[in-house]
């Protein structure tokens, strides 16, 4: 009995990636069901297609930056809060940071929205930056603050008693030693805001449409085959992403 | 080494760049929206002159009322039908071995790691009247018209149900993989047969677990918005689409503001309500 139900679910959760990526190899406009024949063709009109390769590249460009910010600005944060004085509201401050996993999407985007136009910075690339960043941070927190936490702070004592000043300890201990969880949350935070949906559609105005913003535009009124073979390298992309961040051990934070 | 941390004073500075970033770009827009949504609306903008409670009242219009209820029926159906389906997977996965246990989990939450444009696709595909299901059921005979499995309710729940199992699933692993198996040879032993067992040991040691999952997943559905968006559309419109609606297109803000605070309210309550149960787990709790 488990086993059905267990094997249905299967089926269930992988059901409409395996359909995306069966659609993508049809070689007809219309997705015939007996699945005959295979055709690449959807492959190269995708690339053929400006609108979706324009979108990959602001994609690419809006997570790098706005991950790096992110990393940065976390790990002097995981820092401070991990080896700083124990001041009162330090858990604020930490609350704060990871607040943007429990407030819904759609109302930060709302408020990002009302606030870009109030500041006049609607549709610029500014705008989703500083959004991104601030969706990613608490993936960028979490994951450096459990690399931090294994890193022995004898280390860095030894270090100050050597003579080093703190700047020298943060960048020649502390970084070094946890590249590996820095590396993660740099990965993670870019898988992310790479598939970051959302907030992305409130604010962001015709001459910045992420890719998977211009996909869901995109379905909105039509459906055919080059969404399905764009769609398929997401799904490569995001596997080879998990795969990578898996290795780097920055998975197992999330299950937890 | 209390000494020692007390001279280290100097970090704490660190904190600042992004304190600042969080107060400037993320709780000064969230409170923006909440003040916007105290004045009235006119054509030519937010009137900031006055004050109104009158966005707030709006809410209870009954379009809007029913949306609301609308979101949290759908809500709700997901959540049981995932709290229905996690519970057989849970209890079937903690039973493998652990290398299984891992793969067989990846499998799970592979659609979690998908784009949500992708997946809201993939289900498009399978549901619409030209879809896979629609095909193979007017192939076979069993059909003569397309059956409506999306642009509507159905869609929706059917979408959201795939997008949100894992949440529902991991506190039940966790917690059906923590349970000592002496408690239910003890059970079994003192004469329970399989399904005492089952009600009267394991479904309550797991019930803050299940419960939690629980809530976790209905915040989630009822946040959800581009699978209702594509799934379900201006056909079975839920809190988040008709916010955009109001927000994008009639360009209300003081209105969607409103709108986005009732949305808050509605999900921070059930996540209060889920570290509530967490914290009375006698159990290390499980952190999201």
């Amino acid at each position: 009995m488990l086993l059905i139900v267990n094997i249905a679910m299967l089926i269930f959760m992988l059901a409409p990636l395996l359909v995306v990526v069966w659609m993508s190899t049809t070689p007809t406009q219309l997705f015939i069901l007996p699945f005959t024949d295979f055709s690449l063709r959807w492959y190269s009109a995708a690339f053929a297609h400006p609108g979706f390769l324009e979108a990959f590249w602001l994609s690419v460009r809006l997570a790098f930056v706005s991950s790096l910010i992110s990393v940065v600005l976390s790990l002097l944060a995981s820092y401070a809060l991990l080896r700083g004085r124990r001041v009162r509201g330090l858990e604020l401050a930490d609350g704060l940071f990871m607040s943007p996993l429990i407030v819904p999407a759609v109302v930060f985007g709302i408020a990002m929205l009302q606030f870009i136009n109030l500041i006049g910075l609607y549709n610029t690339f500014a705008s989703l930056v500083l959004a991104h960043v601030i969706i990613v941070t608490p993936f960028s927190i979490r994951t450096l603050q459990s690399s931090l936490r294994a890193l022995p702070v004898e280390l860095e004592w030894a270090a100050e008693n050597l003579g080093a000043s703190r700047l020298t300890v943060l960048l020649r201990i502390v970084l070094p030693v946890c590249a590996r969880g820095i590396m993660a949350a740099f990965l993670l935070a870019f898988l992310i805001s790479f598939s970051e949906v959302t907030v992305t559609i409130f604010i962001t105005g015709p001459g910045y449409q992420t890719l998977p913003v211009r996909i869901y535009n995109y379905l909105t009124d039509q459906v055919d085959p080059t969404v399905a073979a764009i769609s398929t390298m997401l799904i490569v992309l995001s596997i080879v992403l998990a795969l990578l961040l898996d290795r780097l051990g920055g998975l197992v934070n999330l299950k937890k | 080494m209390n000494d020692a941390q007390s001279r280290r004073v100097g970090p704490l500075v660190l904190l600042l760049p992004l304190l600042a970033l969080m107060l400037a770009f993320y709780l000064w827009p969230l409170l923006q929206t909440v003040i916007n949504s105290f004045h009235p609306f006119e054509l030519s903008g937010i009137d900031f002159s006055r004050w109104t409670f009158d966005n707030y009242a709006r809410l209870f219009d009954p379009y809007y009322a029913s949306v609301f209820l609308r979101t949290a029926r759908i809500s709700l159906i997901i959540t049981l039908i995932t709290c229905a389906l996690a519970y057989p997977v849970a209890l079937y996965i903690v039973g493998l071995r652990s290398r299984l246990q891992a793969i067989i989990l990846l499998v799970y939450m592979a659609p979690w790691l998908v784009n949500v444009v992708v997946k809201a696709f993939g289900w498009s595909l399978i549901l619409s009247g030209n879809g896979v299901i629609n095909r193979s059921l007017r192939g076979l005979g069993v059909i003569d018209a397309p059956l409506q499995l999306m642009f509507n309710e159905t869609g929706i729940i059917i979408g959201l149900v795939h997008g949100h199992f894992v949440f529902a699933l991991l506190p039940l692993w966790a917690a059906l993989g923590e349970l000592d198996p002496r408690l239910k040879w003890a059970a079994a032993n003192l004469g329970a047969s399989r399904a005492q067992v089952f009600l009267k040991v394991v479904l309550p040691l797991t019930l803050p677990a299940l419960l939690a999952g629980a809530f976790i997943n209905f915040t989630m559905n009822m946040a959800a918005f581009a699978t209702p968006a594509l799934l379900g559309g201006s056909r079975a419109r839920v809190i988040s689409f008709v916010a955009y609606e109001v927000n994008l297109v009639e360009l209300n803000w003081p209105f969607g503001g409103a709108l986005a605070m009732a949305l808050l309210v509605l999900t921070l309550v059930p996540i209060w309500l889920s570290l509530r149960i967490a914290s009375g787990r006698k159990t290390a709790p499980v952190e999201a």
